[in-house]
């Protein structure tokens, strides 16, 4: 299946490895991705705070280029995916001021008609995929990984404007079983990382991501999985910044889930050291790669 | 507390996303689901709406909705649908249009009317990207400037009266 | 001359009050029942309210006072023929001239032979959950499902009986001196032809594991109100002594959280009603046994209107002491080594955010429209209002007729009207006196 990959700021400008993960193992599930050119931010909450129209605008007018080059949008990061779905649904069930909206996109040449879709990454590769067929194409089982998943909370909430639940708590969790790892649950498990605050309320921000990652620990996990960029930066990052402030160390790594993806089905980037993330990997990545 | 203005629930009500205000029945289920509450009890998603019915216009724009993490756990819990979660949003552009933004996102939105994105990607990132074999990031800058101006987010960001968080300090 | 004959559908506590009423005012009426017993959600509390007539020693069921002599009636009155294990298949006709295809389902068991000896219960190998002890009991494959089920005959569950699934077991019909078992019995149609129809089919439960915050069925020590009732009951799985799932130890603290799914645009938008009236029952029924246990109450608004509830209300708080909360708590935790619940709430009537832990957690979940509600509809040819309870003709002006002429409705079938037992029995005459009306009253030319 082929999607407009809407990529996101925080990918591109501090996630590489996501990005390179993605792009190699994706279509190896024929997931194929198309960039969109031109994009901008999509508009996440503190801009939607700023201004109604200003957000809709700046979203819709990135659904516009999807839909100019005829593909549905796949989002891998949450707050990018929340922002579109909910500018489609707004101006679907809202024609006035879908036109309000488009007077402003036609002074930048756009024009939002409404027939795109927008997916979220987990959405495709548990309803396209499925937890089967990536089990089928596992070479090397990841059976060393405790792994406590974070979805994030903008993948499932609110479930007013997810009715079909595309994605629900529990997908992440089946999808890494799939890969032969092992899941964990753990206190506080479905409560918000903290990320919208980093910037704003760096205190509470902090005491959120160390709330979970105590429940992590005391659950037995040896790594956390991640699909949005903002949970990762919260607790791959954010461990190093409670080591700062509460002295406490956790020395959980933090994978995004197409990491694991091509670990397990032998498309490991070789070359790549996966600097950009921040605790260290080792000794559990040497133990997947040699394997 | 400040003098009460029996026009601000009306005034929530009529902005978008601020409609949940009026059928708030006041049961204490979005605070009691509130991460943030747990840190700080000064964030109170109920009294929060509770002020605004009352009329409490310059708590509630100048000191309390910045707190709010957006994780939607009070939305997908309240009875009436309709809640803190969304109303939040509303009051936040109500204070922003006084001037009233935290200083982290006055930085975001400055970068977005700079750059087209919230988080800029840094030269050192492109090159790194280029030698990894990764496309281009293609950005629009001239669009998301000509959109923020038209809606007037450039005058919104100059006027702010850039405040950092009491707890940061 | 009118039909002489009414069906009334639903031996609960309204239909039950329906069918004596046109009994005694000599009409034949059908009650007809789709389980093995009448008596309904009433034959499954402990106490109904109120309570002040009554001695405070007594340790029976109210229920044993105000409904078995009415349900021992219906059985024993020359005018009511009672079928149960029935149900309504068909429905044509019209006012005054209905004809009615039923279905009776076979028991497997002799009604003349048998005595309620109890001997194939006792011999039976095979235990299923008890749907009437809302499977906090089991049954056997033949049981009675509660001892003093009218009429007083064990049934055959042929899904669960071993005869029925592998024609290995035989030993009901052994033991049975009375020779009443009956393999071989084949369902029955019968053909009834009626004046009038009253539907009095009652309430279901909504199931609070729709709502993962509660935990209910992941933690083992959150219950709801209708499973309370049956542990409460001197004549339910625990023998009406509170004891909690998950040690069978006596909770210390009770917490009920009300509004479960009622009042609620996600699920059920309406107000149940009955609940604030019962938790408060429930709540000064576990203070009786003892005042030392600490019981919360978590509201939203408490709705105890009417005669005596305000005053059971205060009643409650200051003699029994009775916590009352103003707060509808978002979720319950477990503590994983106790198996309490702990919860975080805001008071909200002083702001404060507390938490708390109770041993026992009881859920006060909606009252919603009895599962067969639409299909009935069907045959009925009746409308349904938009929550799936029986729409009344006119809500003001004709409370108890259905949009049929000649079908009413009576008790919690029609919805939360007020919902609770007096006014049950309320609506329940008043559909006795319509079908009175419209069956033999002579129009005016």
């Amino acid at each position: 299946m082929k999607y407009a990959l809407f990529l996101g700021c925080l990918i591109s400008a501090r996630e590489p490895s996501y990005e390179l993960y993605a792009r190699k193992v994706l279509p190896h599930f024929d997931i194929e991705l198309v960039d969109i050119p031109e994009t901008t931010c999509c508009a996440p909450f503190s801009i939607q705070s700023l201004d109604y129209i200003g957000w809709l605008a700046i979203a819709a007018r990135n659904l516009a280029i999807a839909e100019e080059i005829g593909l549905p949008v796949l989002a891998f990061c949450n707050d990018c995916y929340e922002s579109l779905l909910m500018t489609s649904i707004i101006l679907r069930d809202d024609p006035e001021l879908k036109t309000k909206v488009n007077d402003v996109l036609s002074q930048v040449g756009k024009e939002y008609k409404g027939k795109t879709e927008v997916k979220h990454l987990l959405e495709v590769l548990h309803q396209d995929v499925g937890a089967k067929k990536i089990k089928d194409t596992i070479k090397r089982p990841l059976t060393e990984l405790k792994v406590a998943t974070q979805t994030g909370c903008h993948a499932v909430r609110p479930k007013m404007i997810h009715p079909t639940l595309a994605v629900s708590p529990k997908t992440l969790d089946e999808l890494v079983k799939a890969t032969g790892a092992e899941t964990v649950d753990y206190d506080k498990k479905e409560v918000c990382c903290g990320g919208p605050l980093r910037g704003i309320n760096d205190e509470i921000s902090r005491n959120l991501a160390r709330q979970k990652l105590k429940g992590m620990k005391k659950a037995g996990a040896n790594c956390i999985v991640t699909v949005c960029p903002f949970c990762f930066i919260q607790l791959d990052l954010g461990q190093l910044e409670i080591k700062r402030f509460f002295g406490e160390e956790y020395n959980l790594p933090v994978f995004h889930f197409v990491e694991l993806l091509g670990l397990a089905t032998g498309l490991e980037i070789k070359d790549w050291k996966m600097r950009d993330h921040r605790i260290p990997l080792n000794p559990l990545y040497e133990k997947l790669r040699g394997g | 507390m400040s003098a009460v203005d029996p026009n601000f629930m009306h005034e929530v009500a009529n902005t978008p996303r601020g409609e949940g205000v009026l059928t708030c029945i006041q049961c204490g289920r979005c605070t009691s689901s509130c991460p943030v509450t747990r840190f700080l009890d000064e964030h109170n998603p109920r009294r929060l709406m509770e002020m605004i019915i009352l009329g409490f216009r310059s708590d509630v724009l100048h000191k309390l909705p910045w707190y709010c993490l957006s994780c939607f756990t009070c939305l997908d819990r309240c009875p009436q649908r309709g809640d803190v979660g969304e109303v939040v949003f509303a009051i936040r552009s109500l204070a922003a249009r006084e001037g009233d933004i935290p200083h982290g996102v006055v930085e975001q939105a400055k970068n977005l009317l700079n750059t087209g994105r919230l988080i800029p990607t840094s030269e050192f990132m492109h090159r790194q990207r280029k030698a990894l074999g990764l496309p281009e990031t293609s950005t629009s800058t001239k669009d998301a400037e000509t959109i923020m101006k038209m809606v007037g987010f450039d005058k919104m960001i100059s006027k702010a009266r850039t405040r950092r968080s009491e707890l940061t300090e | 001359m009118a039909n002489n004959s009414v069906l009334v559908i639903g031996g609960g506590i309204a239909g039950i009050q329906a069918c004596l009423e046109l009994a005694d005012k000599g009409f034949t009426v059908y009650l007809i029942e789709k389980s093995p017993s009448i008596g309904g959600r009433m034959a499954q509390l402990e106490k109904i309210f109120p309570v002040t007539d009554c001695s405070r020693d007594c340790v029976g069921t109210c229920w044993l006072c105000v409904l078995m002599p009415r349900m021992i009636e219906c059985y024993r009155h020359p005018n009511v023929e009672l079928l149960t294990c029935a149900e309504v298949k068909e429905v044509g006709g019209k006012l005054g001239d209905f004809t009615v295809n039923v279905v009776k389902y076979p028991r497997y068991v002799k009604e003349d032979r048998c005595v309620n000896c109890g001997v194939c219960v006792e011999k039976c190998p095979v235990s299923v959950p008890n749907e009437f002890e809302m499977g906090l009991k089991d049954r056997k494959a033949i049981y009675i499902p509660f001892p003093q089920a009218i009429p007083d005959i064990v049934t055959i569950d042929a899904e669960n009986c071993l005869h029925f699934k592998n024609g290995g077991c035989s030993i009901c019909e052994e033991v049975c001196e009375a020779e009443a078992i009956d393999y071989e019995q084949n369902a029955e149609q019968l053909t009834l032809n009626v004046g009038a129809i009253i539907v009095a089919t009652g309430f279901d439960l909504f199931d609070p594991s729709q709502i993962p915050a509660y935990g209910y069925g992941k933690f083992k020590n959150v219950t709801t109100a209708m499973e309370l009732e049956r542990v409460l009951s001197p004549f339910g799985p625990t023998e009406g002594r509170l004891l909690r799932p998950s040690d069978g130890k006596e909770p210390n603290s009770v917490a009920f959280i009300l509004c479960v799914g009622s009042r609620d645009k996600r699920f059920y938008s309406y107000c149940s009603s009955i609940c604030c009236k019962y938790s408060l029952k429930m709540a000064v029924s576990v203070k009786q046994r003892n005042p030392k246990t600490e019981v919360y109450l978590f509201y939203t608004d408490l709705r105890a209107f009417g005669k005596g509830f305000q005053e059971f209300a205060n009643q409650a708080k200051k003699i029994y002491g009775v916590k009352y909360i103003r707060s509808n708590p978002g979720e319950l935790l477990e503590d994983p080594v106790t198996k309490d619940l702990i919860t975080w709430y805001e008071d909200t009537m002083s702001g404060s955010i507390q938490n708390l832990t109770a041993n026992l957690a009881v859920l006060c979940n909606a009252c919603i429209p009895r599962e067969g509600t639409t299909e009935l509809a069907k045959v009925l040819g009746i409308g349904l209002d938009n929550f799936g309870f029986i729409k009344q003709l006119d809500e003001i002006t004709y409370p108890v007729d259905t949009t049929v002429p000649g079908i009413f409705a009576a008790g919690y079938a029609l919805g939360p009207r007020t919902g609770d037992i007096p006014d049950s029995i309320t609506q329940a005459s008043a559909a006795a006196e319509r079908v009175f009306e419209v069956l033999h009253v002579k129009k005016e030319a």
